[in-house]
């Protein structure tokens, strides 16, 4: 075994096991605690991959900034067992059988797939930041560009929404 | 694509305008803008024209689409008015809003990478949350707000998970090398295609994904219900039908199965649901269900007649759900209430109104002589060319029961007396609008060969 291969089963198993405990840690704090140490696994495994950038901004974006945010919004909320709605065990029950069967299915799936030539990297360089850009504004510009009516859309709304109403 | 542009810059003019406070300019200098984007659509009409790399594809379906979303839009913001205005202030913001939204469902319409098809439900939908919240002190439209927000982005999350692993099955996000790669990568592929099923049915409202529709059209504003039931649901189908149609037709059998069960479901609870309604917006609300339900048909039983039902479906339902929604803010705005005794007696003391109503459900309920007849028609023409008559009988027996409850509101206002007996004043504009509604239904009802050989 190589160290890139036993490195990538290392993290595989940290993300696994880390993202198992955000679902079941109760205290949401440790919950998002640990949403962040899944966050970095990831990045690691992007990095073994050489993505780069992706791994970059996974950090910056995810286990930086949207990662405080979910912090200060928990400490806000006060969150704790009390407030918590209770599901009932029929509830209960149903969520295992569906997320179960999409379980199977995406198992399912992923065992009869082989590593074919479309899912093996051809390119080791693939994911730089150079190659990024290149595909980014020549191949996805239009894409590129659209996305600035969302992002436009989404400023628009939220100036509306938070602004006060001088009625 | 010019008219994507045209579109973007209209909305960003709008927003200048509210901000130099010229508000009667608003409206026209909206209405304008859309009727250039379409005069722009009218130009590449049969010229079939790509744009960067096939990202955009405007063959005759998509500006037969992108005309159709347009002409609601306007029609819904003529109808707007003054209603905006009791709302808030910031009129602008609203008009730029809905003005982003149409964009995004032109670029669901004529998509032909699946980078653009996320992205245009993605500008569409995230416009229509902060829509559906915008009366801040009502807890009915904060509550519609946040309910869409939340579902609508564990929908948005699945079908980003749906295209990633058809991407990872084919290595491409285009649709026509999609359709040509999916009969080598079978599961993975499979896998993708399901989930980009759910979350598309998601997005149209189709059973059993639809538990947010009654709640976000019942708390938005009765106009933004409009234009969620008109445009967001035509640009969702046209995007579904032109997805499937085209990228997944060689996969029919793994999603024929699912799909069945899906309309039968969405014909009996959107309709029987429907019926026990006493709130006219929540019935309407309800009956958008099962008409999804019967645009279902037309992308389940893929075939040549398809893309021509779903188009005339989605006219002659676009255009009746704007006529009854229109009554319904007249009549909310007179009597504070949409339930169905505020119908009451409507036919005495407004009958231009009643009538309206009355053609509009007619044509919601597919009543011959309506263009909803021929949009019911054409549907199941197509069920009856791939033999699926035990369905078209399903389907049959539920428009029964639909006439059932779209006729509780024109017995409520023929046949029952009112409390007061002001009649409702109108503007010239709203007028119009409600009138020219009428004029294509019924024009439609007569000869609908003026639309059914376009595409």
């Amino acid at each position: 075994m190589t160290i890139t291969q036993s490195l990538f089963y290392f993290l595989a198993f940290v993300a696994i096991f880390s993202s198992l405990l955000v679902v079941t840690a109760k205290n949401p704090i440790h919950s998002v605690l640990y949403l962040i140490l899944t966050f970095f696994t990831l990045t690691g495994e992007y990095i073994l991959l050489n993505a780069q950038f992706i791994g970059i901004v996974n950090i910056i974006v995810y286990a930086g900034a949207i990662m405080v945010l979910f912090l200060f919004v928990i400490m806000l909320l006060n969150l704790n067992v009390e407030s918590e709605p209770q599901k009932t065990n029929l509830m209960k029950f149903i969520g295992i059988i569906t997320g179960g069967i999409g379980l199977v299915v995406l198992t399912a799936a992923l065992k009869s797939t082989d590593p074919s030539n479309t899912v093996v990297i051809q390119e080791v360089d693939m994911g730089l930041v150079k190659n990024l850009g290149q595909v980014l504004f020549k191949e996805f510009l239009l894409p590129f560009e659209i996305v600035s009516i969302l992002f436009l859309s989404a400023m628009v709304g939220a100036v509306l929404l938070a602004r006060k109403e001088t009625k | 694509m010019s008219s994507i542009i045209i579109i973007a810059i209209t909305a960003i003019v709008v927003l200048y305008l509210g901000l130099y406070k010229v508000k009667s300019a608003l409206l026209p200098v909206s209405v304008l803008g859309l009727l250039g984007a379409a005069a722009s659509l009218v130009c590449v009409w049969d010229k079939n024209i790509s744009y960067f790399n096939d990202m955009l594809v405007f063959n005759n379906y998509a500006i037969a689409f992108s005309i159709l979303l347009i002409a609601t839009t306007i029609l819904i913001f003529l109808l707007s008015g003054n209603y905006f205005e009791k709302i808030s202030s910031n009129v602008a913001e609203y008009y730029t809003i809905l003005l982003f939204a149409l964009s995004g469902g032109v670029v669901m319409v004529s998509f032909q990478n699946m980078s653009m098809l996320f992205i245009g439900i993605e500008i569409l939908s995230v416009s229509m949350y902060i829509m559906a919240g915008i009366k801040k002190t009502d807890s009915a439209s904060n509550e519609a707000a946040l309910k869409y927000f939340l579902m609508g982005s564990f929908a948005t999350g699945i079908l980003l998970f749906g295209i990633a692993l058809i991407y990872g099955a084919t290595g491409s996000f285009n649709l026509v090398q999609i359709a040509g790669k999916a009969s080598e990568q079978p599961l993975l592929f499979y896998a993708g295609v399901i989930f980009m099923l759910i979350a598309m049915t998601f997005k149209v409202g189709v059973a059993p994904f639809h538990f947010w529709t009654p709640d976000v059209y019942q708390g938005a504003p009765t106009l933004v219900s409009s234009f969620m039931s008109t445009v967001v649901k035509t640009a969702g189908f046209a995007a579904f039908l032109r997805l499937f149609g085209s990228a997944f037709t060689s996969v029919p059998a793994i999603w024929t199965v699912t799909l069945v069960v899906m309309v039968v479901l969405t014909l009996l609870i959107g309709n029987i649901t429907a019926a026990f309604q006493q709130n006219v917006k929540r019935m309407l609300a309800y009956s958008s269900i099962s008409h999804a339900g019967y645009m279902l048909i037309a992308i389940l039983l893929l075939g040549q007649a398809s893309p021509n039902a779903i188009l005339i479906y989605s006219v002659a339902y676009s255009i009746a759900s704007v006529a009854s929604f229109g009554v319904m803010v007249a009549v909310k705005e007179q009597k504070g209430s949409d339930d169905l005794s505020a119908f009451n007696g409507l036919g005495r003391t407004n009958p231009v109104l009643a009538f309206v109503m009355t053609v509009a459900l007619c044509s919601l309920g597919g009543i011959p002589l309506t263009a909803g007849f021929f949009g019911k028609f054409y549907i199941f023409g197509v069920a009856i060319a791939a033999n699926y008559t035990w369905l078209i009988a399903i389907a049959v027996l539920m428009a029964a029961v639909g006439i059932y409850y779209y006729f509780k509101v024109i017995i409520a206002m023929y046949l029952r007396e009112s409390e007061n007996s002001e009649s409702i004043q109108l503007s010239l504009a709203y007028k119009f609008v409600l009138i020219f509604c009428i004029m294509i239904t019924i024009l439609l009802g007569i000869a609908p060969a003026l639309i059914t050989n376009i595409l």
